[in-house]
């Protein structure tokens, strides 16, 4: 427990500056809404006849975004790739940092395993993505509401099944990132190794968007597992829920793997 | 002289992968670019017979988009982002690097003046940002040649990635600035994506709704590549602005670092 | 029973560092010395004592358990300082050393305040601010605050002032009289010389010599150091068990093993202004037995 509440108390400030960062998107993202709703019909009609790729150059994908719940959706991707920037340096750092900061040899000679340091560290990575998905969650609601036609109710199971859909994906990135720092040789490049895997799929996610076709790529990038598009219309992807939480295993299970085996560079 | 040459050094391995990764997003995109058109030229029709307004509010104008010049305007939003983090992190590691990694002592105690170092510094980043234009726009030049279906405006094409080293430029004083302002930063990376991305985020919600203010806070924003196509040639306003912004990052960066008192351990 | 034993312990990495072949005991209630020069790989051996690395070959048992498969065990009596101290951001030492000693279920509160009166430590000082020595003090205390069976020192002394020094080889001596097993890792042969009973001795990685610290000093050299008044002829003393021949201006010195006798006769023919006939220290002795390695092997 001593561990645990250690790595809490050392993320604190970093996990401040990101709630707020966090708080402060979702508020100006929705208070613009008002300024848009008003030029609403001809829009709507419009985007309906647009192809695919031309709606995902222009950033909607099939959402009506004069109803708040679509233009909600349209900024939802945003918030997806700030959860996976904070969920993937999390997960790097957690581990890479003891070896970073030469505070390793204080650890590994303490009477605690190795397991217990990454299960530890593992839990209170957990715990930080699970805060910063539910502030993301009620900060979305108390934001949203406001515009709905019947208050925070119409919005909240949608936004729950999205933000729900999110913490998939933040758990994803924060393993796969401590699997790069426990299988990586340089703790240092853990968390570039990291960023590189984001910003790849994100990229990757976008070209699925622009191109028709290419669909069956989707299952590389978490980006597209949980799109806005599809939960609103049909719900959370049983598939990709499943895909997910596997992916999110076979991680840990590597890093389990690797940490145990891994030759600390102090 | 060795001190510019140290940190290009130190820079290259890095600078080349960023090379690779705006050349590789670049040639990534406009491969789509022929089926995307054929796409969109069945649509130009229908489009153009919606009011004018809101096709404004979506910030790319209908003739353009089936262009070679509007689709690469669109994903040069990508290449923008890119770079962005390119520069931030660039800036915010090059002057933050010996606090973190506690070689302040070594460097501070060589005969050189503080102002000499950041020069130098500035100096190194500016050449990291330039080499990497210039190889970025080689290699567009390079894919925008092949895949084109009708002659584009060259100077259109070059007024937009000229404004990838603009952005990048606002975006390295900002690195600079934030390593300044927050110098107990031990991992450079986080803040970068962070600060970027949100800038991304502003720069997606006022792209969508049409919000002018919103425009200055985002320098995602302050080359709008419609304008630019339709113009040839940059908003004033907006060139002044990252001017300011440029201008006030540096002075906060150059007296920071002038000033600051140096925490080795 | 062994507190340590190492069995042809190896650890290769990509590059030159490493260790081959490491094998010796520290018995219980020793003060065990291991010395050699920068990157012979002391610290690699600690660091695969502790299981911060995994050994390529060969095996390291602590109380005699192994350490890869009891680590956790083991390390419940280990106290360890390492060469480098360790930093961790924004913690008062107070906090630092309750949050160390959080990981034994020991109530330390009284021996932390004693330390640090003793080590001359300021509790509420944050980690941040405190000089190279004063880390270092944080270290020691946190290395002996669980009142450990065996306590791992690497290079403990860098940084340390003369003063603090002595206190802690006294605090060190102390912990031995009360059954702590001391392995002390240095460079400085003069401060093993000072508090070790046995003294291992390790260059590139592989162990040159095993040896009782009375042994290695006492009985088998003499350092000769003479100051004559007409040049000293070399040929006249070169006798079997004379080594180290150095001769400056009129002052000549070697070392001497052998008979005693032997070497005075020759020693009485010349004119001399002074004579002194000394115990070598360690570093002598320890040069010594790295040329004559060297020698032996090419």
């Amino acid at each position: 427990m001593n561990l645990f509440w250690r790595e809490l108390k050392a993320s604190r400030k970093s996990l401040i500056i990101w709630i707020i960062g966090i708080v402060a998107m979702v508020g100006a993202g929705m208070g613009k809404f008002a300024s848009l709703s008003g030029s609403g019909e001809a829009m709507v009609e419009l985007m309906a006849d647009l192809p695919k790729p031309l709606q995902a150059v222009l950033g909607l994908n099939g959402l009506d975004i004069s109803t708040v719940m679509g233009y909600y959706g349209m900024f939802y991707l945003y918030l997806v790739i700030m959860g996976a920037v904070h969920a993937s340096m999390l997960g790097a750092n957690a581990l890479a940092k003891e070896e970073r900061d030469k505070t390793a040899e204080f650890l590994l000679a303490k009477p605690i395993s190795r397991m217990t340091i990454l299960l530890t560290k593992l839990s209170s990575v957990v715990v930080q993505m699970v805060i910063f998905n539910a502030v993301m969650t009620v900060s979305s609601i108390a934001f949203a509401a406001p515009y709905a036609d019947g208050g925070a109710s119409a919005v909240t199971s949608d936004i729950l099944r999205l933000m729900l859909g999110t913490l998939l994906i933040q758990l994803l990135f924060a393993s796969v990132g401590m699997a790069i720092a426990a299988a990586g040789r340089n703790p240092k490049r853990a968390g570039a190794w990291s960023a590189g895997v984001m910003l790849l799929t994100f990229f990757l996610s976008i070209a699925i968007d622009i191109r028709e076709g290419i669909e069956a790529l989707r299952f590389l990038t978490p980006f597209q597992y949980f799109a806005a598009p599809d939960v609103l219309n049909e719900g959370l992807s049983a598939a990709f829920i499943v895909l997910s939480i596997g992916v999110t295993l076979a991680a840990i299970a590597v890093t389990i793997a690797a940490y145990r085996r891994r030759d600390m560079q102090v | 002289m060795n001190m510019y040459l140290y940190e290009l050094r130190m820079n290259r391995k890095s600078a080349f992968i960023w090379m690779a990764a705006l050349a590789g997003i670049a040639g990534l995109f406009m491969s789509m670019y022929p089926t995307f058109a054929e796409g969109a030229e069945q649509f130009k029709e229908v489009l153009r017979t919606m009011p004018e307004e809101v096709l404004q509010a979506l910030g790319l104008q209908i003739d353009s988009m089936a262009t070679l010049l509007g689709f690469y305007s669109y994903l040069f939003l990508y290449v923008l982002l890119c770079g962005a983090i390119q520069a931030i992190h660039l800036g915010a590691s090059i002057v933050s690097k010996e606090t973190r990694e506690k070689t302040a002592d070594f460097l501070l105690a060589k005969p050189v003046t503080r102002s000499k170092i950041i020069g130098m510094k500035a100096l190194a980043a500016l050449t990291i940002l330039l080499i990497t234009n210039v190889v970025y726009f080689g290699a567009a030049a390079l894919i925008a040649e092949t895949v084109q279906r009708e002659s584009f405006s060259y100077s259109a094409f070059v007024l937009i990635n000229l404004s990838l080293l603009f952005t990048q430029l606002i975006f390295l004083a900002v690195g600079f600035a934030a390593a300044m302002l927050l110098p107990r930063l031990r991992t450079v990376l986080p803040m970068s994506l962070g600060v970027v991305f949100a800038f991304f985020m502003l720069s997606a919600v006022g792209a969508t709704t049409g919000d002018s203010k919103l425009r200055y806070l985002t320098p995602f924003q302050y080359f709008d590549r419609a304008y630019i196509v339709q113009h040839k040639e940059y908003e004033l306003e907006f060139v002044v602005t990252g001017v300011i912004v440029i201008a006030v990052c540096a002075l906060i960066t150059v007296i920071r670092y002038l000033k600051r008192d140096v925490h080795v351990s | 029973m062994p507190v340590i034993e190492l069995n042809g312990l190896t650890k290769t990495y990509g590059g030159a560092r490493g260790i081959t072949d490491l094998s010796f005991t520290v018995e219980e209630g020793e003060i065990f010395g291991f010395i050699g020069p920068n990157g012979a790989g002391k610290s690699t051996t600690i660091r695969t004592m502790l299981g911060l690395i995994y050994p390529t070959g060969g095996s390291a048992k602590i109380f005699g358990k192994d350490c890869l498969q009891h680590g956790t065990e083991i390390k419940k009596e280990i106290g360890y300082l390492p060469s480098e101290v360790f930093y961790y951001d924004n913690m008062k030492v107070k906090d630092l050393l309750q949050y160390s000693a959080s990981f034994y279920k020991k109530d330390s509160r009284k021996r932390m305040r004693e330390l640090a009166e003793r080590m001359e430590l300021d509790l509420n000082k944050r980690i941040d601010d405190l000089s190279l020595g004063n880390k270092k003090k944080v270290g020691i205390v946190q290395g002996l605050l669980h009142e450990p069976r065996l306590i791992i020192l690497d290079e403990p002394t860098s940084g340390l002032d003369p003063l603090m020094q002595q206190r802690f080889f006294e605090l060190l001596e102390e912990e031995n009289r009360k059954g702590a097993t001391i392995l002390f890792s240095s460079h400085i042969l003069s401060e093993v010389q000072r508090l070790c009973s046995r003294v291992a001795i390790i260059k590139e990685g592989r162990l040159i010599a095993l040896e009782k610290m009375s042994e290695l000093k006492g009985s088998t050299y003499k350092k000769f150091k003479l100051a004559a008044k007409s040049d000293v002829d070399a040929s006249a003393f070169g006798i079997p068990g004379v080594m180290e021949w150095k001769s400056e201006g009129g002052e000549v010195s070697f070392l001497f093993k052998g008979d005693i006798n032997e070497i005075l006769r020759r020693i009485a023919g010349l004119e001399l202004e002074n004579l002194w006939v000394e115990e070598p220290d360690l570093e002598e002795i320890f040069m010594h037995y790295y040329e004559s390695r060297e020698g032996a092997g090419a």
